[in-house]
């Protein structure tokens, strides 16, 4: 089965995640791509503990994140790849992890952020390395939560302008 | 419907929207409780106790996740039991035909709550500013002053609320029974929409628990349920 | 240096101002301002004149969770505080950061999704039957758990410091809240089988006519999963249930 959804979300693992995005889309594996997290037991412990045990977590920085996802056991179970910003993700992507989709959740970045939806500020850099990625085939959406409504790129772009 | 009685019931209205985020949250502001209670100090406790048995699962799935607001069910809940309780529309005070159309007409107001309450969380965010600055500037007393100011304006808030939806209610109330004389035909059916409330309750709870097979474990209590009472009525 | 231990009075203030921390709620500053209010009389005894400005001035920062949850944070902060923050090797900016959303989780699917809808079930099998107890016993179902948390933790929080992540984490809260839910299924069922019963039985049918209604519990599920709201759908058959009755008294 492989990534059934690719999601950049500074808050990482929480409520939404849980109690929406893994029951629909029945996840049973998220991958958290973080370096610091995955250089950090106590982070690790703290998230491992949020999330119930019939879904495993794995943590693992950028650069090991193709030899987690491509391993043999990850085969044809039901991933969650979770990024916390858009450089995580386009670095991910030149470093041959496939995805086709990215949905972006909460991007609330540093002061000067362009507001685009209640739950995503993007900085100049987010907006460039989101436009790369688009431009190479992957599709840029945004949706909190299951039944909110999907967003696409060029709307988001959009209202950036206005 | 007096002076006394809508005080009362905004002196409530005042606690139990505080309850609901700003202060104690002790769940004084579930329907369930806030409805008989309300119904206690008007001195129609069970019509309280309806209102809140119908109010109470409706929107009981939604969470206070965030920056997500659930619909307003204390005020709503509130609102109905003041208006069932104590309302003359040429109904009797208390029948079920007026507490269910209290509560559907406030139910449909509950969205108020929602913009007032969005409101109070927009306007707090001048407290952190300013005891930002007050505490660059070692003024440290204002921390508290400051956040207790959140209290006004939340209290504020639920009161505000309470008032629009049950205005609103009011006059829809007035156009149901006295205007279009809507009491006789709603009868019969009552009995059948005092259990569509919570059924349907129930059903957006089935539907947003993340439990497998929840459904099936749902029927499954149902059917023998139903069995055992049939069996042994 | 030596530690200072704090005093059992302002423990007991910090308990009690635990219960405003979400006074000024914003969504700006979301429960900072709340958390610093909290801490304020323990970090007065701590601290003193600039260095207490800036602790201050930190505890600004951004900071959410659940609000129970936030109990054993801020029973860590507490500890952290009392020796500076100098012994564990950690900040309690950094420890804010790395507890927030986790407990968050965890109190979300705990108390909002697993202890509320259960108390609540449990309470209205006795307002189905009309009895006024049922306000008092979701009360007490609800609030001897979640009061006896909030206090344990901020106390355990205190005294343990950071063993609190391990002490929480032994809980596995997300397994609990998975029980709890289940629980607050079948109970609902019964609920459910224990409405359509009473009403069937005030129209006098036979209650074994009950079933039909599990069809139309199905639908109305599968509705909710598309994404209806409920309020949308007691509206809509309300109002179709009532045209029915219109039109038959027409007739």
């Amino acid at each position: 089965m492989g990534i059934v959804l690719t999601r950049i979300d500074d808050r990482l693992i929480h409520g939404q995640i849980l109690e929406t995005w893994v029951p629909f889309l029945n996840v049973d594996c998220i991958v958290v791509a973080n370096d610091q997290i995955a250089g950090n037991l106590m982070r690790r412990k703290l998230i491992h503990a949020s999330v119930p045990k019939n879904i495993e977590v794995l943590f693992g920085s950028i650069n090991e994140l193709y030899k987690i996802i491509c391993a043999d056991e990850m085969r044809g179970r039901r991933i969650l790849l979770l990024f916390s910003s858009s450089l995580d993700a386009l670095k991910a992507f030149e470093l041959g992890v496939s995805f086709s989709e990215i949905n972006l959740g909460n991007l609330h970045g540093g002061p000067g952020g362009a507001r685009v939806t209640c739950s995503v500020f993007l900085q100049q850099e987010d907006i460039e390395n989101l436009t790369c990625l688009e431009n190479s085939g992957v599709k840029i959406s945004t949706q909190c939560v299951p039944t909110d409504r999907l967003k696409r790129w060029s709307e988001l772009l959009g209202r950036q302008a206005k | 419907m007096i002076i006394s009685h809508i005080c009362t019931a905004s002196i409530v209205s005042i606690v139990a929207g505080l309850d609901r985020t700003a202060a104690f949250q002790l769940m004084i502001s579930r329907p369930i409780v806030v409805a008989p209670l309300t119904g206690w100090l008007l001195d129609t406790p069970l019509v309280g106790l309806e209102v809140g048995l119908l109010v109470e699962l409706l929107w009981l799935c939604f969470l206070p996740v965030g920056a997500s607001i659930p619909p307003d069910d204390t005020q709503v809940s509130i609102a109905a039991t003041l208006l069932a309780g104590t309302g003359d529309y040429y109904i009797e005070a208390g029948s079920l035909s007026l507490v269910l159309v209290a509560v559907l007409s406030c139910c449909a107001l509950g969205k108020i709550g929602q913009v007032f309450d969005g409101w109070a969380r927009r306007f707090n965010g001048q407290f952190i500013i300013a005891t930002q600055r007050a505490v660059a500037e070692g003024h440290l007393n204002h921390i508290g002053r400051n956040h207790l100011k959140g209290l006004l304006v939340f209290g504020f808030a639920s009161w505000a609320s309470f008032v629009v939806i049950g205005f609103c209610g009011a006059l829809f109330l007035y156009l149901f029974f006295v205007v279009l004389k809507m009491g006789p035909p709603l009868e019969p059916v009552a009995g059948f929409l005092r259990i569509l409330f919570p059924l349907v309750g129930a059903a957006a709870i089935l539907a947003n628990l993340k439990v497998r097979r929840s459904v099936t474990l749902y029927l499954a209590s149902f059917v023998s349920t139903l069995m055992l009472f049939w069996f042994f009525k | 240096m030596t530690v200072v231990l704090l005093p059992k009075k302002i423990f007991i203030q910090t308990f009690f101002r635990s219960f405003l921390l979400q006074a000024s709620w914003s969504f700006q500053g979301l429960q900072s301002l709340g958390f610093l209010f909290v801490l304020f009389p323990a970090l007065e005894f701590f601290y003193e004149g600039e260095e207490l400005k800036c602790v201050c001035a930190r505890y600004l920062e951004k900071f959410n969770t659940h609000p129970y949850m936030a109990s054993p944070i801020m029973g860590m902060c507490l500890a952290l505080e009392e020796k500076q923050g100098k012994e564990a090797g950690i900040s309690s900016q950094d420890l804010k950061e790395m507890t927030m959303f986790p407990y968050a989780a965890m109190g979300d699917s705990l108390f909002w999704g697993g202890l509320k809808p259960l108390a609540a079930v449990l309470s209205l099998f006795l307002a189905v039957k009309g009895s006024l107890w049922a306000p008092l016993v979701f009360l007490v179902l609800f609030n001897v758990p979640h009061l006896g948390c909030r206090l344990g933790w901020l106390w355990q929080g205190y005294r343990q410091g950071l063993d609190m992540i391990q002490i929480v984490q032994k809980w596995q809260l997300p397994d609990l809240a998975m029980r709890l839910k289940e629980a607050t299924i079948v109970l609902l069922g019964s609920l459910s089988a224990f409405l359509v019963f009473h009403y069937l039985e005030m129209e006098k049918i036979n209650p074994g006519l009950g079933v039909v209604f599990i069809p139309l519990l199905c639908v109305g599920v599968l509705l909710f999963k598309k994404g209806i709201s409920s309020l949308t759908c007691v509206l809509l058959s309300a109002g179709f249930v009532f045209l029915l009755s219109l039109i038959w008294n027409w007739i």
